[in-house]
C-alpha cells in the first residue's frame, strides 16, 4: 500500500488544494499548491445550441500567494491555498478571499471591456506626442475591446495567526469573516486589516498540556452572531458572539461517545474532524472524520442524527494508511443545495453522494477514462473481502496516492466539481 | 511479543515522522505533531503492557476496579519527572516555532531535540553492558512512567470485543494483565531503588526500550 511519489502525477504545485462555487454557481475557483487561483465560469446557455449545457471555462488565472520566509523563526511559508471562499456579488465585480497558512487576501476580479481611444496628448501607441505637432482637441473615446479579467488584491490580511490557518468563512452580515489556525479563531472586519479580534483561543497556558487543536471553522449561514468550530478530538462547539467577546465557552457542545467495539490503536486520529459544513437551511451541520460523514442536528448534542460510512474497509488497514501517512489525510465534505444529498471523496479517485431522503449510496469515480464528453458515470464498489466479483474492486488494489479531498456542489443545480490531484472534472446531471 | 515488536515498530516509525516532519516546507505543524505523539504514547503503552504480559504469561490475577491510591502520587511523580527531564534537556531550537516541541513532550515524553545529544547517546547506548551507569535512572522513570500510564491506559482504554484494528491480540493482553500491572508488587514503596527485582519491568537488558527513548529524546 505504497504510495507513489507525487512526481509522477505531474508538477505539485499544480495539485488543486481547495474548490468552491460562488453565490450563484456562475463561477467557480480552484487554489492549487502552487499558490494559483483559477477561476472557471460557466457558459450562457444559448438557444441555438442546448445540448452544450453551460459548459465552464478558464475566466481568471492569477498568482494569489508566493512562498514567504519567516525571518524570525526561520521557516518558510508555503504559498498553498488552503481555502478560498466567495464574497456575495454587490455589484459589477466578484470579491473572493484566499488564504495560506498565514495571511489572508480578498481579491477583487473584474471586467474590462472597454478603453479608452483617442488621447488628445499622446499618440496610438501611448507615446507622448511632440506638443508642436498638436493643432487639434481630441476628446478619448471608449471602444469595446477584447474582454480583459483582470483580478487584483484590495487588501491583505497578515500577521494574525501564530500557527496554521485551516479555514475562513464569510459572515452573513457580509462585514466580517472569521480566520482560524489550531488553537485560535480570528475575527476580521472586511476594511480593517491592521487588526482582528481574537474570539477563540485554546491555546493551553502549558503547551505540554495541549490536548486538541482546532480543525475547521464556519459562521451559521443566516444568524451572524453564531459560528461552529470542530476539534481534533471528534467534537463540534457551537458559539454565540453576542455571550462574550470571548467564545472560549460554547453555547452547544456536540460529542458522540465512543463506540467500545470500535476502539483500536489509531481511534484517537481518526475520530478528528477534517471538515464541518452547515447545511444551507443552517438547521444542521455535517462533519467529515477519517472513516465517516455525519449529520448533526443543532438541537441535539449528544449524538450525530445520521452516520454514512465513507470507506469503513480501511478500518483493518488503519496500520498501513499510518505508514504511508494516508491517515493524516483531511477529507472534506459538501451539500447539495436542497441539503437532501451529501458528498465526500476516498480513496482511488473515488467519491461518494448520499441521499439523505432515500438513504442510497453511490460510490463514483473520477478518471479519464471513465469521463468521455456525456458519458454516464457508472457507479463503482469496492469488494471487501470474499469473492470479487467483475466491476469491483479489491481493497488492496486501491491507489492511495489517488485521493479526492475537495469536491463542490452547485448552490442550485446538480453539478458538482471534484478536484483530483492536479485534474478538476466537472460532472453535470443527465439532460433528458 | 509480536504485539511488542508491531508496538516498536509503530513507535520508531512515529519517531521518524516526527523528525521527518520538521524537514517540511511549512514547517512543524501543531496538529501533525500532536497525531503523531498520541500514537507513540499508544504504542509505548501497549509496548510496556505487552512486555508484562511476556514476563509473566498465564497467571490470572483479580482485577483491581478501584484505583490504586500509590498510582496517584506516582502520576504526580511521573509529571515532575517529565517536567525536569524536559527542563535538563531542552535547549532553545531557533528553527522552530517555541511552542510546538514542547506540545510533542508531555503525551510520550519523547521531544525532538538537537543533534548533539544523539551523539552523546550513540557513545553510550550501543554498547552492551555499557550504559549500565545510566539504566538506574532509566529504571526509575520506567517504573513510574508504567505506573502512570497503566492508570491512564485503563481509565481510557475498553479492550475492543471484535478482532478487527491493528492489533487483534490487544484485546486478550489488556483483558488479562491491566490489573496485573497493579498489583505486580504490592509491598515495593513507589520510588524503589532500581536494584528492585520483584517488579518485572525494570530489567536491566531492556536496552532496545532505553534506545528508543533515546533515539526519541535526540530528535
Amino acid at each position: 500500500m505504497n504510495c507513489p511519489d507525487e512526481s509522477t502525477y505531474g508538477n505539485k504545485a499544480d495539485i488543486i488544494s481547495t474548490v468552491e462555487f460562488n453565490h450563484t454557481g456562475e463561477l467557480l475557483a480552484t487554489g492549487d499548491k502552487g499558490g494559483r487561483v483559477v477561476i472557471f465560469q460557466r457558459e450562457q446557455e444559448s438557444k441555438n445550441q442546448v445540448h452544450r449545457r453551460g459548459e465552464y471555462n478558464v475566466y481568471s488565472t492569477f498568482q494569489s500567494h508566493e512562498p514567504e520566509f519567516d525571518y524570525l523563526k526561520s521557516l518558510e511559508i508555503e504559498e498553498k491555498i488552503n481555502k478560498i471562499r466567495w464574497l456575495p456579488q454587490q455589484n459589477a465585480a466578484y470579491f473572493l478571499l484566499s488564504t495560506n497558512d498565514k495571511t489572508v487576501k480578498l481579491w477583487k476580479v473584474s471586467e474590462r471591456d472597454k478603453r479608452p481611444e483617442g488621447y488628445n496628448l499622446k499618440d496610438e501607441e501611448g507615446r507622448l506626442r511632440d506638443p508642436a505637432t498638436i493643432t487639434t482637441l481630441r476628446v478619448p473615446v471608449l471602444r469595446p475591446m477584447d474582454l480583459m479579467v483582470e483580478a487584483t488584491p484590495r487588501r491583505v490580511f497578515a500577521n494574525a495567526h501564530t500557527y496554521h490557518i485551516n479555514s475562513i468563512s464569510v459572515n452573513s452580515d457580509y462585514e466580517t469573516y472569521m480566520s482560524a489556525d489550531d488553537l485560535r479563531i480570528n475575527l476580521w472586519n472586511f476594511e480593517i486589516t491592521n487588526q482582528s479580534f481574537n474570539i477563540v483561543d485554546i491555546k493551553p497556558a502549558n503547551m505540554e498540556e495541549l490536548t486538541e487543536v482546532i480543525t475547521a471553522a464556519e459562521f451559521h449561514p443566516h444568524h451572524c452572531n453564531t459560528f461552529v468550530y470542530s476539534s481534533s478530538k471528534g467534537t463540534i462547539r457551537l458559539c454565540d458572539m453576542r455571550a462574550s467577546a470571548l467564545c472560549d465557552r460554547h453555547t452547544k457542545f456536540f460529542e458522540e461517545p465512543e463506540d467500545p467495539s470500535n476502539r483500536s490503536f489509531f481511534s484517537e486520529i481518526i475520530s478528528s474532524i477534517s471538515d464541518v459544513k452547515f447545511s444551507h437551511s443552517g438547521r444542521y451541520i455535517m462533519t467529515r472524520d477519517y472513516l465517516t460523514v455525519k449529520v448533526w442536528d443543532l438541537n441535539m448534542e449528544n449524538r450525530p442524527m445520521e452516520t454514512y460510512q465513507v470507506h469503513d474497509y480501511l478500518r483493518s488497514k488503519l496500520c498501513s494508511l499510518y505508514e504511508n501517512d494516508c491517515i493524516f489525510d483531511k477529507f472534506e465534505c459538501v451539500w447539495n443545495g436542497s441539503d437532501s444529498v451529501i458528498m465526500t471523496g476516498s480513496y482511488n479517485n473515488f467519491f461518494r453522494m448520499f441521499d439523505r431522503n432515500t438513504k442510497r449510496d453511490v460510490t463514483l469515480e473520477a478518471s479519464r477514462e471513465n469521463s468521455k464528453p456525456r458519458a454516464i458515470l457508472k457507479p463503482r464498489k469496492v469488494c471487501v473481502g470474499g469473492k470479487r466479483r467483475k466491476d469491483e474492486i479489491s481493497v488492496d488494489s486501491l491507489d492511495f496516492s489517488k485521493k479526492i479531498l475537495h469536491t463542490a456542489w452547485h448552490p442550485s443545480e446538480n453539478i458538482i466539481a471534484v478536484a483530483a490531484t492536479n485534474n478538476l472534472y466537472i460532472f453535470q446531471d443527465k439532460v433528458n | 511479543m509480536e504485539v511488542q515488536k508491531e508496538a516498536q515498530r509503530i513507535m520508531t516509525l512515529s519517531v521518524w515522522k516526527m523528525y521527518h516532519s520538521r524537514m517540511q516546507r511549512g514547517g512543524l505543524r501543531l496538529h501533525r505533531s500532536l497525531q503523531l505523539s498520541l500514537v507513540m504514547r499508544s504504542a509505548r503503552e501497549l509496548y510496556l503492557s505487552a512486555k508484562v504480559e511476556a514476563h509473566e504469561p498465564g497467571a490470572p490475577l483479580p482485577p483491581a476496579r478501584s484505583p490504586d491510591p500509590r498510582l496517584h502520587p506516582r502520576e504526580a511523580e511521573a509529571a515532575a519527572e517529565a517536567a525536569l527531564l524536559d527542563g535538563e534537556q531542552s535547549s532553545p531550537e531557533p528553527m522552530d516555532t517555541q511552542e510546538a516541541p514542547r506540545a510533542e513532550e508531555p503525551p510520550a515524553r519523547c521531544a525532538p531535540r538537537p543533534a548533539k545529544v544523539s551523539r552523546k547517546r550513540r557513545s553510550s547506548s550501543l554498547s552492551d553492558g555499557g550504559d549500565a551507569g545510566l539504566v538506574p535512572s532509566k529504571k526509575a522513570r520506567l517504573e513510574e512512567e508504567e505506573e502512570g500510564a497503566s492508570s491512564e491506559l485503563r481509565d481510557r482504554l475498553q479492550p475492543p470485543a471484535q478482532a478487527e484494528g491493528a492489533f487483534p491480540n490487544l484485546a486478550r493482553v489488556l483483558q488479562r494483565r491491566f490489573s496485573g500491572l497493579l498489583n505486580c508488587s504490592p509491598a515495593a514503596p513507589p520510588t524503589a531503588p532500581p536494584a528492585c527485582e520483584a517488579k518485572p519491568v525494570c530489567r536491566p537488558a531492556d536496552s532496545m526500550l532505553n534506545v528508543l527513548v533515546r533515539a526519541v529524546v535526540a530528535f
